[in-house]
């Protein structure tokens, strides 16, 4: 997707805008500067708080849990979609109760998760994994669904192994579609593994802002909002461009 | 060919047999006959025309002979030998429009059947080359399929069909997403590959035109169950040309195969 110039330049002007609005508020004491800290002293605590080694080991150790569950959870789903596809029966079976399971708050079952594995490490993880499995599953689904039939006869007429045809038919027909599953599962991941620790834990960089909001330290919160948003949008972005680099495939 | 000393080949290379085959669906609620014992030689190096209406199992017919489908009845030998499942080294396979890959180039595209074989990098690509230089398409070679018209899809596809070097060519209604001039211009092509080539192929269509244009015989076969209703000799000279199309030999012919279609319409 090639966007021009102009549309480019009103993109960086809104981000700008929105900055300026909210520096003007906070300023001219429209809102109280004390609920709404300006712009530009939140993004001067950010840099302080990156240079503290408390944050820094908190912003490791969430790193880590979302690492572990998106590395647990998308192979594992991408499994599970992927048998459920090719089997027409178990297709039909399973994803109804998948939609189902999709579509429940993941958020109501976190008190479980607390008592199952206690406050710590793998809490996170299992509830990032069990966050982000269904998307898994069910963009693995469209994925292999999105194969061409044409396609595999091709490889078949040309004596493919079954190897050869998973490695060169399915898994760069699937790609694109997979990459986008990618940054969506990223997405789920992030805001449970998140959630979990701001729910129930004694470190990682969702604690340190749930901690930062019951104390009214609303300088350190915005600036934590503003450091996850930038990790959340450099992930997304990362995967999108790929994603628009094999976006020909799909044709 | 030259015969191993007195070692006769019991079919030369390229003999297509069909004998009295049948291809039963079984469905749950019925069994559906598609082909009901069809029998047809095809010697070396003749183009042959599959024809009839939809659901006359004529693309069936070139699955069974191509080894991806196997016939409830009946024995298919290609070259002297059955097929019970698809060998590249025998029958090169040309599918419609949609079979390239497109996260391949052109040549990578040509070269797929031989990097399924290992074969080595240097030699498919020169394999290759010579493939798509034969279709016309030289200096094609880094383009992906999105970047081609869908001519040179097809001459793409002819290239993977013949990079193996197969006796014998397969096509499944290659031309049949293609407008009608690129549709001409693609049957002349082919007419020359072919003659360069001397492959034998078996070329499934819906246009009885094409059909004449390209064949020196024309299989017209019935709705389910399939069977031969007819097979015509086409006895135009060669290389055919496009005033052909108006003459009476090629209109009488044309006629020929409309009234059989007709019939079962």
């Amino acid at each position: 997707m090639q966007s021009g110039l102009g549309v480019k330049a009103a993109r960086v002007a809104i981000v700008v805008a929105l900055f300026a609005i909210w520096e003007i508020l906070s300023r001219t004491g429209i809102v109280n500067p004390r609920l709404l800290p300006s712009a530009s002293d939140t993004l001067v605590t950010l840099g302080d708080l990156l240079q503290r080694a408390s944050v820094r080991k908190d912003l490791v150790v969430t790193a880590s849990e979302v690492a572990t569950a998106f590395a647990l959870a998308v192979p594992v789903g991408a499994l599970i979609g992927f048998l459920i596809a090719e089997n027409r029966y178990f297709a039909e079976v399973a994803k109804p109760l998948l939609f189902f399971a999709f579509s429940i708050p993941k958020s109501i079952f976190l008190p479980m998760f607390i008592l199952v594995f206690g406050v710590g490490f793998s809490q996170k993880v299992g509830f990032g994994f069990f966050s982000t499995i269904f998307i898994v599953i069910m963009s693995t689904t469209t994925a292999v669904e999105s194969v061409k039939v044409e396609h595999l006869t091709v490889a078949r007429s040309y004596g493919a192994t079954p190897m050869q045809t998973a490695f060169r038919v399915y898994l760069p027909s699937m790609l694109p579609v997979l990459l986008e599953a990618l940054r969506i599962s990223m997405i789920f991941n992030l805001t449970g593994v998140i959630l979990a620790e701001m729910y129930a834990s004694r470190d990682g960089i969702g604690h340190q802002i749930a901690t930062w909001g019951e104390n009214f330290q609303m300088k350190q919160l915005l600036a934590g909002v503003v450091m996850i948003a930038v990790i959340a949008i450099a992930f997304n972005e990362l995967v999108r461009w790929v994603e628009t680099r094999c976006s020909h495939w799909r044709t | 060919m030259q015969p191993l000393a007195n070692i006769t080949p019991l079919k030369p290379a390229g003999a297509i047999e069909v004998r009295n085959v049948g291809q039963i669906f079984k469905t749950t609620t019925q069994d559906v006959v598609a082909l009901d014992n069809v029998s047809l030689d095809v010697k070396p190096g003749r183009f042959v025309v599959l024809v009839g209406p939809s659901g006359c199992g004529k693309s069936t017919l070139l699955m069974m002979m191509a080894g991806l489908r196997q016939q409830t009845s009946g024995t298919i030998t290609i070259s002297g030998a059955p097929i019970p499942e698809p060998d590249p080294n025998r029958v090169g396979v040309v599918f419609q429009e949609a079979s390239l890959f497109p996260w391949l180039t052109a040549e990578e595209n040509v070269e797929f059947p031989l990097a399924l074989r290992r074969v080595k990098k240097d030699e498919r690509r020169a394999k290759a080359q010579d493939a798509l230089k034969l279709v016309g398409l030289d200096g094609f070679g880094k383009r992906h399929p999105h970047e081609l018209s869908g001519g040179m899809k097809q001459r793409v596809s002819i290239a993977r069909g013949l990079v193996q070097d197969p006796p014998v060519l397969l096509m499944d209604e290659p031309f049949a997403a293609l407008d009608e001039q690129t549709r001409m211009t693609m049957g002349d092509e082919l007419l020359r590959i072919w003659a360069a080539t001397g492959k034998t192929v078996v070329f499934v269509t819906h246009s009885l035109t094409e059909a004449v244009y390209l064949a020196d015989e024309v299989i017209v076969m019935s709705p389910r169950p399939g069977r031969i209703v007819d097979h015509l000799q086409v006895s135009l000279p060669r290389p055919r040309t496009y005033e052909m199309l108006s003459g009476d030999a090629f209109g009488s012919l044309r006629d020929r195969i409309w009234r059989h279609i007709r019939k079962s319409a």
